[in-house]
Formats: C-alpha cells, sequence, structure tokens
C-alpha cells in the first residue's frame, strides 16, 4: 500500500467520523446499538429476525446511511448483549453466545458473574475495535480489486459463498445444501431477470414481482422462530440476582488477554470468509483456547478464556463480515444479507463501485461502528444490571407482539394482505424446517444470492457461446473454482474416512 | 430452458431442480440405511400451542382488511395472552390497550405507514 492510499483511508475516515458524529447518525447509531443488546439479551430473538422486521420501515428512519448505521449496530450489539443471558441464565441469548454458556455459566455459579460478565464486554469492545480497523484498511483494497470482476468471477464466488456455508453451517451438509437450493429456488419465482419471461407464479398476479425478501426473511425467521418457542415455555431463571465485581481481577487479565487477542483474529479471517460469520468463529474460538491452555481441565468448569474468547470472536467477525458485503456485493450470513436487502431497498446496490460512488455510506458507517463499539462497552459494563430486569419481561407477552410487528411491516411493503399470507406460509414452513433440524440460515442466504448468481452464470455462458469451460479458464474465477473443488474434494475424504473408521 | 449457448429463462431452475433431485435421494438413501426408529415429531401436546398461534395468525390475515387495523390487533392480543398464554385478565387486558396504542401511534403516526382501516375506519 503506498503512501498516497493510506493518506486516502485517513481522509475517508476523518469524512465518515464527520458524517457519524452528526445528531441524528449519532443518535441513530444508540438506537442501533440498545436495540442489539436487547434482542441480544432476549432468548428467542436474535439480531436476524429484529433487523428483518425493520426491513420495511427502514427507508422512513432516513438516509440509507442512518438506516445501515443502526441496523449494523443491531447486528454487532446482539453480540455483546448475547453473553449476559449465556452467563446468568445458562440459554445463549442469541446464536453466536451457544458456546459462552458451557463456562460463562459455570462462572456464574460459583459467584463469578460478574468478571465473566466484565471480560466479556471488555472483549467484545477490543475485539470489535480490532475488526473495525481491519474493515478500514481491508475493504478499500479488496473493492479496487473486484472491479476486474465480471460476471465468471461473480459466478464463481457467489458459489463458493453458498458453498462455505454449508460446510461451516452446523448440522448434516446435504440438509445444508438441500436449503441452499430450495432459497436458488424460492428466489427466482416471479419474472426472469434476463428475458422477462413469468416463473412459478402459478397464476398468482402477486408473485410476478417475486416473493419479498422481507416477507420470506420475516416468515421465516419472526413467525418460524416464535411458533417455536412456543412448543417450550421459555423460563428464564438467574443465577444472581445481584451482579457485583464486574471489574476482572489480575489473575482474570492474565488468563484472558491472549485468548482475547486469539478470539479477535479468529473472529476477524472467518468472519471474511464467504459463509463465515460470529457463530462459526466462537466454536473455534472456543476449541482454539481449550488447545493452547495449560489447564484444558478447567474448560466446562468455569474457565475464563471459555468466555473471553468466544466472545471475543464473535464480535470481530461480526464486523469483518462487513467486508465481503461493501466490497463485493456479496453477504456472508444471513444476518448481513438482512443488511445487504436494507442497502437494496435504499436504491444502494452493495458490490465493488459502493466505495466510489458512495463514500459517504461506507465510511460513515464504518466510523460509526467505532463509536458504536465505545457507547456498547459502557452500556454493557456499567448498565447490565438495568438490562437483566430485560429478562423478566415475559415470553407470553412478547411474542405476540413480534407477531404484530411482522404482520405489520409485511402489510407496509405493497399495503396488501396478501403478503401477511405468504408470510404466514413461509412462518410454518419455518417452524417445520426447525422441527426436522434445517437450518433456514443457508436459504435465505441462497434466496439473496441467486439473484446475483443466476444472472452471472447465464451472461457468463453467453459470453463463452456456451462453453462453461470460461470459469475455469480466466485466472481469477478459476482460482475461486479450484478453491470450490478443494473444497469438496476435502469434504468426501473427511467424510469417507470417518465411515471406515466407524 | 434455450440452450448451454442461450440459456432460456427455465435453464436455471432445471438445473437447481436436478441437484434437489439428487441431494433428496442421498438424504433418503442414508437414512434408510441407518433404519434406526425416529422420534415421533410431536410429543405430548407439543403440538397444540403452534397451531393455536398459527390459527391466530390466520385469523388476524382474514379479518384485518374488514375490521380494520385497532379492532383486530386488540382481539388479536386478546385471544394469544388469553387462550395460548392463559395470563390473568387485567394484565391482558392491560398490555392489549397498551400494545395497540404503541403500535398505532409508531406505526401510523410516526413512519406515517398506511395502515388497513376496515368498514368502521379505524
Amino acid at each position: 500500500m503506498s503512501m498516497d492510499e493510506i493518506f486516502g483511508l485517513f481522509q475517508g475516515l476523518m469524512t465518515g467520523f464527520g458524517i457519524a458524529f452528526s445528531l441524528t447518525n449519532l443518535s441513530f447509531a444508540l438506537i442501533g446499538a440498545l436495540l442489539g443488546t436487547i434482542v441480544g439479551i432476549l432468548p428467542g430473538l436474535g439480531p436476524s429476525a429484529t433487523i428483518s422486521l425493520l426491513l420495511p420501515i427502514s427507508f422512513k428512519i432516513g438516509s440509507p446511511v442512518t438506516s445501515i448505521i443502526m441496523m449494523a449496530g443491531i447486528f454487532y450489539g446482539a453480540m455483546y448483549g448475547g453473553s449476559t443471558t449465556s452467563i446468568l441464565v445458562n440459554i445463549p441469548g442469541e446464536a453466536a453466545s451457544v458456546v459462552t454458556c458451557i463456562d460463562g455459566y459455570q462462572m456464574a455459579l460459583k459467584g463469578r458473574a460478574g468478571p465473566a460478565l466484565g471480560i466479556a464486554a471488555i472483549g467484545s469492545f477490543i475485539a470489535g475495535t480490532v475488526g473495525v480497523i481491519g474493515l478500514t484498511f481491508v475493504a478499500p483494497p479488496l473493492a479496487e480489486f473486484a472491479l476486474k470482476f465480471g460476471p465468471p468471477e461473480y459466478f464463481a464466488l457467489t458459489l463458493l459463498g453458498l458453498l462455505m456455508a454449508t460446510l461451516l453451517g452446523e448440522g448434516s451438509i446435504i440438509k445444508g445444501l438441500i436449503m441452499v437450493v430450495l432459497g436458488l429456488l424460492l428466489g427466482a419465482v416471479g419474472l426472469d431477470p434476463i428475458s422477462g419471461a413469468i416463473r412459478f407464479t402459478w397464476g398468482f398476479f402477486m408473485l410476478q414481482e417475486g416473493i419479498d425478501f422481507v416477507t420470506l426473511a420475516m416468515g421465516m425467521f419472526g413467525i418460524g422462530e416464535i411458533l417455536i418457542n412456543l412448543e417450550k415455555e421459555l423460563t428464564t431463571e438467574l443465577v444472581t440476582k445481584k451482579v457485583s465485581n464486574l471489574w476482572p481481577n489480575l489473575k482474570d487479565w492474565a488468563d484472558s488477554k491472549w485468548a482475547i487477542v486469539r478470539g479477535s483474529f479468529i473472529g476477524f479471517f472467518i468472519g471474511i470468509l464467504p459463509g463465515g460469520g460470529a457463530v462459526i468463529s466462537s466454536l473455534v474460538s472456543y476449541a482454539v483456547e481449550k488447545r493452547c491452555s495449560k489447564h484444558p481441565e478447567e474448560f466446562g468448569k468455569g474457565a475464563i478464556q471459555g468466555v473471553a474468547g468466544p466472545e471475543a470472536a464473535n464480535n470481530s467477525a461480526a464486523s469483518a463480515s462487513f467486508i465481503p458485503l461493501l466490497t463485493l456485493g456479496i453477504p456472508g450470513n444471513a444476518a448481513i444479507a438482512m443488511i445487504f436487502a436494507a442497502l437494496l431497498i435504499q436504491g444502494v446496490q452493495p458490490g465493488p463501485f459502493l466505495i466510489t460512488e458512495h463514500p459517504d455510506i461506507f465510511w460513515g458507517v464504518v466510523a460509526s461502528m467505532y463509536i458504536g463499539n465505545v457507547m456498547l462497552l459502557i452500556l454493557n459494563l456499567p448498565l447490565v444490571g438495568m438490562w437483566v430486569q430485560l429478562l423478566r419481561v415475559p415470553y407470553a407477552i412478547l411474542a405476540p407482539i413480534i407477531v404484530l410487528f411482522c404482520c405489520i411491516g409485511v402489510y407496509s411493503i405493497r399495503n396488501t394482505v396478501f403478503d401477511i399470507w405468504i408470510m404466514g406460509i413461509f412462518g410454518v414452513i419455518g417452524y417445520i424446517f426447525r422441527k426436522v433440524n434445517l437450518d433456514p440460515g443457508p436459504l435465505i442466504l441462497a434466496f439473496v444470492l441467486g439473484r446475483i448468481l443466476e444472472p452471472a452464470l447465464r451472461q457468463a455462458l453467453l459470453m463463452s457461446a456456451g462453453s462453461p469451460l470460461i470459469f475455469f479458464q480466466r485466472p481469477i474465477s478459476g482460482t475461486l473454482m479450484g478453491f470450490l473443488l478443494l473444497f469438496i474434494l476435502i469434504q468426501i475424504v473427511v467424510t469417507l474416512r470417518k465411515r471406515w473408521k466407524g | 430452458m434455450g440452450k448451454w449457448k442461450h440459456p432460456g429463462p427455465g435453464f436455471f431452475p432445471f438445473g437447481l431442480a436436478i441437484a434437489l433431485v439428487l441431494l433428496s435421494f442421498v438424504l433418503i438413501f442414508r437414512h434408510w440405511k441407518k433404519d434406526s426408529s425416529p422420534a415421533p415429531f410431536w410429543s405430548g401436546r407439543t403440538w397444540l400451542r403452534p397451531l393455536l398461534g398459527t390459527a391466530v395468525l390466520i385469523f388476524y390475515a382474514l379479518v384485518v382488511d374488514l375490521f380494520g387495523f385497532i379492532p383486530t390487533t386488540f382481539i388479536f392480543l386478546i385471544i394469544w395472552m388469553w387462550v395460548i398464554e392463559r395470563l390473568r385478565w387485567r394484565t391482558l387486558l392491560s398490555i392489549s390497550i397498551g400494545t395497540t396504542v404503541v403500535l398505532y401511534l409508531i406505526f401510523s403516526f410516526f413512519l406515517e405507514v398506511p395502515l388497513p382501516q376496515g368498514f368502521l375506519g379505524l
């Protein structure tokens, strides 16, 4: 990187801070951080569902910059809040805090809830900031590189992203791939983007515009999640009523400082990967910490590294997963796919041109993330006792309100009850998917990426006069396809090995 | 469908359909070999509450255009918290009224979203 480019980055960042420090943007960053903390703490309501609830009203909030600042705040804010519930109730507040339950809850049982919450917040802050610094320096050159991408490159890249999302995701790979294919098929409903032919509308005029992303996301994530939660009584019993001594002692610091550093880097690199994200990074970090520790037997009995590492990793990954979105226009996971949709609703096409065409959006959002992390540290460290009270709000009251939010939200897109029906149908499908262990995340991701994948595939084939070899002959797409085949090969070898041993 | 040279509108979905069939066969084949008796889809009466939730949602979609946003939302909240959650009447009524008012204020007043009006104009 030349001096000029580095100077350009700082200039951009300064403009960004100018935008982020305006009163409107500061208040919406704060609202985002607050909402993120709240949905992070509340089990049964995650950041993806919350952002999808806000999508229909996103353009009423204000300019693209303002609404994306808020939604980003919800996303990384949830990473902070999630740990609180994991530690105090032993239920993950959101998916990326699952592993925090293991040692965080044990610490709370031993009367060390304070330091556990403290190290989670501080680790989150350090890692979140590391992630944003990485975003600041990696995104602009990557976007410039991506300017060379044509349809074959985009096809290879989206395909790689979808494959990685299923390989890195939890549960069966075959089931993940089925969800990807279903998502791509759902994305094909409506007018064909190239020829204008009508596909899969079954005579419904309302389906000609295709299935709206918001309707699908609210059904799958909002309604589907509520229906599955109705099955069990969600009771939240706190270990301790009062949380004291948030500040970790010297031994805690010594134990967890390297865990935080490692977590930050693990999170960053997994966050950049297409298909990677906060959930996976926290799992990887926990495994790494257990390996690195001199006392692995303490894990599961209240090891502070088991809280510090994963909590750092999920925050760093949350920041880093903005990189593929803002530079390539390719969202890596379901929550980022929601922000992708929000940009489209605002009329902004995410992609390599975003930084040059909308520098205010890119730098404004990046700068707001530095500020947002400071806000979240303050919200989560001294005020954590206040948020804990939220866990007293029973799900019995929350659930119908969320359902109403979904109904009004989808209704407001086109002013038609038809969309409430569609959402309800996807809600029931989402419920059934969850019952049979099908994760709707890859489906949502594939639905969004299908609109990039299909035109790219067809344009590439037009370019090459029908030869699929075009994907392998061009250097960048060839490399990407090489990785794709390599990952498939590794997966097959691993599966076969397991077979033979078992 | 088109050809490789000129892929038509059915080209991509057809490819997906083939992939879906293949993947489904793999999934079926795997479970065939395992031959384990699966856990029941619903254990006990766990199906009841999700079913009721869906029913209340269908009710909402059916009548919201007719009765309008305010009455339907209010009735929806009462039914949900009474039938599904069995809350006490006093809590139930106060939350229903409060939520309806707050939602109306947020969506209609601040965000100026057009809400269904119904024959009462509410």
